[in-house]
C-alpha cells in the first residue's frame, strides 16, 4: 500500500489550474522526487497534502486513510461536529453534490505523520535552534495546560526527554554545536538543516522537502544527499521537490514530472531523463 | 538574569538543588529585593504609601497577564480592560449586598479568574482569523463593549453607580490581629504580594513549557507553527484565556480593595492603554521588564502627575516670573497624562524599541546582532 496517494487531485485559483487531476503514489520507504519547471504546481501539491490548501476536487490518501475528503468523521472530529458533518455529507451525496469538502487542518496532518520543510525557509527566527526542534516535538508531547502551569513532575520529565531528543536530532543533522544560537543567526545552509531537524522532531512517517538543495554548493549538496539517505534508512519515506538534476538523479528512486499542473511523466530517473515530453517541458519543443 | 541560561551548557552537568540555586550570586539582588518588599510595611509607617503600593500590585498583575497575550503569543490585544472588568464585577456581584450573596473572597479569587478566562475564550474566538491591526481593532471594540454593558445592565450591575459595599477578605484571627482586612492597607499589601509571587511562578512555568513554546512559535510564524503540529486555534485561545485569568485575579483584588466597582474604572483610557504602555515600556515578553514598566507608569500616574502642578507652582513663584504663574501651567500638566503616555510610547519606540528590560529574544530581534551564546560559541571554536 502506498504511504501517500493522490487521485485526480485538482486545485484551481480562480481561472488558473495550479494542479490538474494529478495521480501520484509514494511507496513506503522510498525516496520520491517531484520535478518540473517553475510554476508547474509542485509546491501547491505539497500545500494540498499538508492541509494548507483545500483541493478543488480529488482525493488524498495517507497510509490508506482519506485525509481529503475526510470520511471517518468520528475519528477526526469531536462528536457534535462529527454528527453535524455526517448529516451534511449524506445530504450532499444524496443530492449528487459529492462528499463534504472537509480536510484535515495542517496540525492534524502533521500529527498523522506528515512533516514538511518550506521552499523559503520558515524557522522560528528568535528561538534557539534547540527550541525550534523542541517546537517540532510538540505534537508528540502530552503535557496539558495544568502540567505547563504547575510544572508537574510529568511535565518536567517530558521536558527533559524532549530536550534530549532535540539534541539528538541536532546531532543527526550536524548542528549540535549551534543548539543555543538563534535560528536567524545561523548561516543559510544550517538553517535548511535545522528546518529538516524540526520536521524530524514531529516523528514523521513521510517527510516532504521543498527544494532542500536550493542555494547549496556542491559540497553541501553531497552532504544533503547523505542526510536524505540517512533519513530514509531510519524508515522515513522522503518526498522531495528539487530543481537540481544532479541531486534528483542521484538520490531518488522514482520521479514524477509536473508541467502546467499536469503529470507528464513518472518512473525511475533513467526513464524520466530520456522521456521526450520531459525534455520538451524543460528545453522547449525542437523546431 | 536571562531566562535563557536555564539550558545547561553541557549534558550531564547536574543542576544544584533548588535551594542551592537560590543562593547563587546572580540571585542575590532578587533575594534582597524580596526581603525589602516583605519588610516594607514594617519599615514604612506611612499608611498612604503602603496603600499606593497595594494598588500598584494590581497593575503589575494586569501587565503580567497582558504580557502573555501580547509578549508571548504576539496577539495585540487592546481590550484587556474587558477581562479586568469581568473579574471585578464577577467578584462584586457574588460577594456584596447587591443580591445578598456573600461567597468567600478566597474562593472567588480563583472563581473569577476562571470566569475571566471563559470570557477570554469567548471574546478570543471571533478574532482567531485576524492578525495585527485587525485583531487590535476588534479587541479594542470588545474592550469598549464590556464596560458599556456593565453600565447599562443596571438591575445586575448597578448601572452608573456600580456596586458599593463589596465584601472584603477575611482570615482567621492570628497574633492579636482580627483577620478582617477592612481598610487597613497592610494585609492587602501582603495579599497582592502573595498573588504576584504565585503568578510569577505560574507564568515562569508557562514560559518554559510546551504551551509557552507553542505561543512563541505562533508569534514567530503561524504557518510554520501549524506545520509543526501546533493547533493554532486552541493555542491562541489558551493565550487569551490564561492572559485573562490573571486580570481576573487583579479584578477581584481591586474590587475588594476599592470597596466599590463602577464602570468608569475600566475604560479604554483608564486600563487598556495604560497596561499596554506598561508592557511596551518594560519590554514585551520579559517578566522583569513588564513589572518595572508597570511600577514606573503607576508611579508617574499616581505620584508625579499629582505632585507636578504643585512643583510647577512653587517653581514659578520661586522664580517670581509673574506671567508664568498667571498661565497656571500646573493645571494643564495635571490633565496631560495621555500626552505624557504618548511621549513615553513614541520615545520608547524611537530610542529603545526593545523596552527597558527586554527579553532575550526581543533584544536580538531589535539589535539585530549576534547573541551572547553565538559569541561564546565562536570563542570556543
Amino acid at each position: 500500500m502506498p504511504i501517500l496517494e493522490t487521485r485526480g487531485l485538482t486545485k484551481r485559483f480562480g481561472g488558473l489550474v495550479a494542479v490538474n487531476s494529478v495521480d501520484i503514489s509514494v511507496e513506503q520507504g522510498e525516496i520520491f522526487a517531484m520535478i518540473g519547471p517553475n510554476g508547474a504546481g509542485k509546491t501547491t501539491l505539497f500545500n494540498l497534502v499538508a492541509g494548507l490548501y483545500k483541493p478543488t476536487s480529488g482525493q488524498i490518501l495517507f497510509n490508506g486513510r482519506s485525509i481529503y475528503p475526510v470520511r471517518d468523521f468520528w475519528r477526526t472530529y469531536s462528536p457534535p461536529f462529527a454528527a453535524y458533518y455526517m448529516v451534511l455529507d449524506s445530504i450532499r451525496r444524496g443530492l449528487g453534490l459529492g462528499p463534504m469538502p472537509l480536510g484535515l487542518k495542517p496540525h492534524a496532518v502533521t500529527a498523522l505523520g506528515v512533516a514538511r520543510t518550506f521552499q523559503n525557509i520558515r524557522l522560528f527566527s528568535y528561538m534557539t535552534a534547540l527550541e525550534n526542534v523542541m517546537v517540532g516535538e510538540h505534537p508528540r508531547m502530552h503535557a496539558k495546560v495544568w502540567d505547563s502551569l504547575l510544572r508537574t513532575p510529568f511535565a518536567r520529565r517530558e521536558e527533559h526527554k524532549v530536550r534530549e531528543r532535540a539534541r539528538e536530532l541536532l546531532r543527526f543533522v550536524g548542528l549540535e554545536r549551534q543548539a543555543d544560537q538563534y535560528a536567524r543567526n545561523l548561516p543559510y545552509g544550517f538553517q535548511r538543516r535545522l528546518e529538516i531537524a524540526r520536521a524530524l522532531g514531529t516523528a514523521p512517517k513521510l517527510l516532504m522537502l521543498d527544494e532542500p538543495a536550493a542555494g547549496f554548493n556542491p559540497q553541501e549538496k553531497n552532504e544533503l544527499m547523505q542526510l536524505i539517505q540517512d533519513i530514509r534508512s531510519q524508515g522515513i519515506t522522503v518526498f522531495l521537490i528539487e530543481h537540481d538534476m544532479k541531486v534528483v538523479m542521484e538520490v531518488s528512486e522514482r520521479i514524477v514530472v509536473l508541467d502546467y499542473g499536469e503529470k507528464i511523466a513518472e518512473g525511475p530517473p533513467q526513464k524520466v531523463r530520456t522521456d521526450p515530453r520531459v525534455i520538451e517541458a524543460y528545453l522547449g519543443k525542437s523546431a | 538574569m536571562s531566562q535563557r541560561t536555564g539550558t545547561p551548557p553541557a549534558v550531564g552537568n547536574r543542576k544544584p538543588s533548588r535551594l542551592g540555586r537560590l543562593g547563587r550570586a546572580q540571585n542575590i539582588p532578587y533575594l534582597l529585593l524580596g526581603i525589602a518588599l516583605l519588610l516594607f510595611p514594617i519599615l514604612d509607617s506611612n499608611r498612604s504609601q503602603i496603600d499606593v503600593a497595594a494598588f500598584a500590585g494590581v497593575w503589575v498583575l494586569l501587565a503580567l497577564g497582558l504580557n502573555i497575550v501580547v509578549g508571548y503569543a504576539g496577539l495585540l490585544d487592546l481590550g484587556y480592560a474587558a477581562f479586568f472588568a469581568i473579574g471585578s464585577y464577577a467578584f462584586a456581584i457574588l460577594a456584596s449586598g447587591q443580591f445578598n450573596i456573600h461567597i468567600s473572597f478566597w474562593i472567588l479569587l480563583f472563581a473569577s479568574a476562571f470566569i475571566a478566562a471563559m470570557f477570554g475564550v469567548l471574546l478570543g474566538a471571533p478574532t482567531l482569523r485576524l492578525r495585527g491591526d485587525y485583531l487590535a481593532i476588534v479587541t479594542l471594540g470588545f474592550g469598549e463593549i464590556v464596560p458599556r454593558v456593565f453600565r447599562n445592565l443596571t438591575p445586575i450591575t448597578g448601572g452608573v453607580n456600580g456596586i458599593v459595599g463589596v465584601d472584603q477578605p477575611k482570615l482567621p484571627a492570628v497574633f492579636g490581629w482580627s483577620g478582617n482586612f477592612g481598610f487597613n492597607p497592610i494585609p492587602y499589601y501582603y495579599l497582592i504580594l502573595g498573588v504576584i509571587v504565585l503568578c510569577l511562578f505560574l507564568i515562569n512555568n508557562l514560559r518554559n513549557s510546551r504551551l509557552g513554546r507553542a505561543w512563541m512559535a505562533i508569534r514567530e510564524d503561524e504557518v510554520a507553527a501549524a506545520a509543526t503540529g501546533i493547533n493554532t486555534v486552541t493555542t491562541k485561545l489558551l493565550a487569551f484565556a490564561l492572559g485573562a485569568s490573571f486580570s481576573g485575579f487583579a479584578g477581584t483584588y481591586y474590587a475588594s480593595k476599592l470597596f466599590i466597582v463602577s464602570p468608569e474604572s475600566f475604560s479604554f483610557q483608564a486600563v487598556s492603554v495604560v497596561v499596554l504602555v506598561m508592557v511596551v515600556l518594560g519590554g514585551m515578553g520579559s517578566m522583569r521588564g513588564v513589572i518595572v514598566g508597570a511600577l514606573l507608569i503607576y508611579f508617574i500616574q499616581s505620584y508625579v502627575l499629582i505632585q507636578l502642578p504643585g512643583w510647577i507652582v512653587s517653581a514659578t513663584t520661586a522664580l517670581n516670573i509673574d506671567f508664568l504663574t498667571k498661565l497656571d501651567i500646573g493645571s494643564y500638566v495635571q490633565r496631560s497624562n495621555f500626552l505624557i503616555f504618548g511621549i513615553i510610547l513614541a520615545g520608547i519606540m524611537l530610542l529603545r524599541p526593545q523596552g527597558l528590560l527586554p527579553s532575550a529574544q526581543r533584544k536580538v530581534e531589535l539589535e539585530g546582532g549576534t547573541s551572547d551564546e553565538a559569541v561564546a560559541d565562536l570563542g570556543s571554536a
